[in-house]
């Protein structure tokens, strides 16, 4: 086991270098911030399902970069440069100036779409580094003693989301095997509400037969603590953004 | 340590009465099994130890219980948690959070207990339960017994005086459940912890247990030691059958009692069978199947031949890769590499009608099959959906259990009706191969009896192939005829049934261990054999 840094740590680490990025707004730094993220995903996965969120957040920021580029492509204000290729152009009514849908496409328009892409999709990488890194659980169990019985309901709810998932999936399974070929929302839904309540009751009794609920004060089984080495992190990840505004 | 005086228990719109005038006690450190047939009220008993019943479900409660002296209609289930620890059927749908070490630490989080008592607590209950390697995993990777040994460990923490388990080794492979077993008779007798847990595979526990209550069904039950209630119970493991059928003065509990008083019969020399030789033309074709599931290897590179008519279990410990193969053979995963051919055609292109009347597959959840809101329409689609009689469906599920209600919610069903309505749903495709996935999980043993009769009948008469994917040793033995045992994905044995199942002492049934080194697996074949010799 790897030594463990307070759940808040990975989050001020991953807030930091989001300042960076947005404000240096440079396409070889936000691609950096990437690899660095990337590295650090890799070194310190400790096999959680929450590990995934980081692989997923890399697809949605390539798919925000295509589809802004599309769009930067399409529409948009035309920026004067080196013209890479034409598309056909279509007259939009004269109460809309300054848009236009299609005409000439340059090298500077494509790569301003791109790097705009880039900067919004490391955004969301880094949140999800930060999700993969510390799972959303162990951040609500550093909240306030008042607010605790909150944040416990709310992993409780958490937590069958990813089953209702997995049920979905195996009732579709089902529902093919039977040979139904055409998948209504009743063959899903039905099965999917029936289990679902009947798991809801049975987490609600597990929880009552262990004495949820029943002292008005809950104690913390492992608080977290914040060490220098969190500090030590916090401090230096700061650093990079100063460097921006000042370097 | 637990008393009930005269209760009886009927659940809200329901006539049926659950429990009806049962008293017995229980003492300190004593390990209490409860039988009785699937949907007798096994549950209903366990959880009225603790309160659930019926301040969780509703239901009329007459009589009194009382655990260590607190009677359980004064306080909520909450107030004896740390007295009665409860370990619910499918531990997984109990988890509340998602590490090993938090989940233990949740119940005295609950309490408000000091956290250097929770740290010594946690730590004590990880030792005892050898589950200090997996503190820090998430439970969603773990395998089931691993899970089923949390949520013993979050009810040990608590120092409960009492421990009631539902089931707690029908989802687990022979040697995962041994292990479980082992460790709540440690618990007995070391800590002194009084055990109440319900079973089907009375073979598992019934060396365990100190004494037995034995719901008979229409509320009326019997409490006493093992062998006064196996002397004249209905459902009773092989060996006592065993027992029965030989006309043994004494009935045993143990194989170490049976295999004494049967050391005349085994010293006999016996005429060894000739076993048939089947059909061998191919039905179901495996050639090098891999498959992965991130990083897991699932499948390395299995090959293998299925024959008609002939039944075939697949068997290996959690995890091993049974259900991959059976999703790769039905044809609803791709492989990543390998084929697959059932009667030279790809099953994964199979689709609607095509795909009814060439593979029946029951899953491991059987009621995922069913959407319907009573029996008699699930019955009537199926006709509508294979093009036959009407009624012909429900006929068939007729005669595997009769005087089942047309109007039932297939919820409401036991678990055993549950699997003949899905059964019968299947099998009015008329499928060319029938494949199962764990599919004796909760049935009592006159269910699983019936069970067994219906696959032979299916297999034999119409010369067709049986796949069936099991932990449930004792039914290998009365059903297959050839068993592939895999492991980490690779098939370590392949073989009769009576070669693979006689070379493994943890996979061995109960007849076979009290006869070794006869070639006997069941009770039939020991009176077959006894037969043949007069």
């Amino acid at each position: 086991m790897r030594t463990s840094l307070h759940p808040l740590t990975m989050w001020v680490w991953a807030l930091l270098l989001i300042t960076a990025v947005v404000l240096a707004d440079k396409f070889w730094f936000a691609l950096a911030t990437v690899g660095v993220a990337t590295v650090v995903v890799l070194i310190r996965s400790d096999g959680s399902p929450w590990n995934r969120t980081y692989w997923l957040s890399l697809k949605i920021g390539a798919f925000i970069i295509f589809v802004r580029t599309l769009f930067g492509i399409m529409i948009g204000v035309p920026i004067p440069g080196t013209t890479l290729f034409t598309i056909p152009r279509i007259d939009l009514p004269s109460w809309m100036p300054g848009i236009r849908l299609g005409g000439a496409v340059t090298l500077e328009r494509l790569s301003s779409s791109i790097h705009e892409g880039l900067i919004i999709a490391t955004v969301i990488a880094l949140f999800g580094a930060a999700t993969s890194l510390t799972s959303p659980h162990k951040l609500l169990r550093t909240l306030p003693v008042f607010i605790y019985e909150i944040g416990i309901t709310l992993v409780i709810a958490t937590s069958l989301f990813p089953q209702v998932g997995e049920s979905a999936k195996r009732i579709r399974l089902a529902a093919r095997l039977r040979g139904v070929e055409k998948i209504s929302l009743r063959l899903i839904v039905m099965p999917l509400l029936e289990e679902s309540l009947a798991r809801s009751l049975q987490l609600a009794a597990a929880m009552d037969a262990r004495g949820f609920g029943v002292s008005r004060k809950r104690s913390r089984y492992r608080p977290e603590i914040w060490s220098s080495r969190d500090s030590a992190l916090c401090a230096i990840s700061a650093l990079v953004p100063l460097a921006v505004i000042f370097g | 340590m637990i008393t009930f005086s005269n209760v009886s228990l009927v659940y809200p719109h329901s006539t049926k009465t659950i429990i009806e005038d049962l008293s017995f006690s229980i003492v300190e450190g004593e390990m209490v099994l409860v039988m009785g047939a699937t949907g007798s009220g096994k549950s209903s008993l366990l959880r009225l130890i603790n309160g659930l019943v019926p301040h969780h479900t509703g239901g009329i409660l007459a009589g009194d219980i009382s655990v260590d002296g607190i009677s359980t209609q004064a306080v909520k289930p909450g107030a004896l948690a740390h007295l009665v620890g409860i370990v619910a059927q499918n531990p997984a749908n109990g988890f509340v959070t998602d590490i090993v070490e938090e989940e233990l630490a949740f119940g005295m989080e609950a309490l408000n207990f000091p956290p250097d008592v929770m740290r010594k607590r946690v730590e004590e209950v990880l030792d005892l339960l050898s589950l200090n390697p997996l503190r820090h995993r998430s439970i969603a990777s773990l395998s089931g017994g691993e899970q089923q040994r949390v949520a013993i460990g979050s009810a040990l923490v608590m120092h409960p005086k009492i421990l009631v388990l539902d089931e707690p080794t029908s989802a687990l492979d022979p040697i995962a459940a041994e292990e479980v077993l082992s460790l709540l008779h440690r618990l007995v007798h070391d800590l002194s912890v009084t055990v109440v847990i319900a079973e089907h595979r009375l073979e598992r526990v019934i060396q365990f247990v100190d004494r037995i209550i034995y719901i008979e069904g229409n509320g009326e039950a019997a409490i006493g030691s093992a062998e006064e209630i196996l002397r004249r119970a209905n459902l009773v493991p092989p060996i006592i059958r065993l027992a029965r059928a030989l006309n043994l003065a004494e009935i045993g509990t143990s194989v170490r009692e049976v295999r004494r008083a049967t050391e005349g019969i085994r010293q006999r020399s016996f005429i060894e069978q000739v076993p048939e030789i089947g059909n061998n033309e191919i039905a179901i074709e495996v050639k090098a199947l891999s498959k992965n599931y991130s990083e897991k290897i699932a499948l390395k590179s299995i090959s293998t031949e299925i024959y008609h008519g002939e039944i075939v279990a697949i068997m290996g410990r959690n995890g091993a890769g049974k259900s991959s193969l059976l999703h790769t053979i039905v044809g609803v995963a791709l492989p990543d590499k390998g084929q697959v051919r059932v009667f030279g055609g790809d099953p994964y292109l199979l689709k609607g009608r095509q795909r009814r009347i060439t593979i029946g597959y029951v899953p491991q959840e059987p009621s995922d099959l069913l959407y319907s809101q009573s029996v008699v329409s699930e019955c009537e689609q199926a006709d509508h959906d294979n093009e036959i009689a009407a009624g012909s469906t429900f006929a068939l599920l007729n005669r595997l259990v009769p005087q089942i209600s047309e109007k039932t919610h297939p919820n409401d069903l036991s678990e055993g009706q549950r699997l003949a309505l899905v059964l019968s749903i299947v099998l009015a495709g008329n499928p060319e191969v029938l494949v199962l996935d764990e599919p004796t999980r909760g049935l009592d043993y006159q269910a699983k009896h019936l069970f067994a009769i219906t696959l032979k009948e299916y297999a034999k008469k119409l010369d067709r192939p049986v796949l069936i994917a099991t932990h449930d040793v004792e039914l290998v033995a009365e059903l297959a005829d050839r068993v592939l045992f895999l492991a980490e994905g690779e098939i370590v044995a392949d073989g009769s049934t009576l070669d693979v199942l006689l070379s493994s002492p943890a996979f061995a049934p109960q007849v076979a261990k009290v006869m070794s080194p006869k070639p006997w697996l069941t009770v039939s074949d020991v009176v077959e054999a006894l037969a043949i010799e007069l």
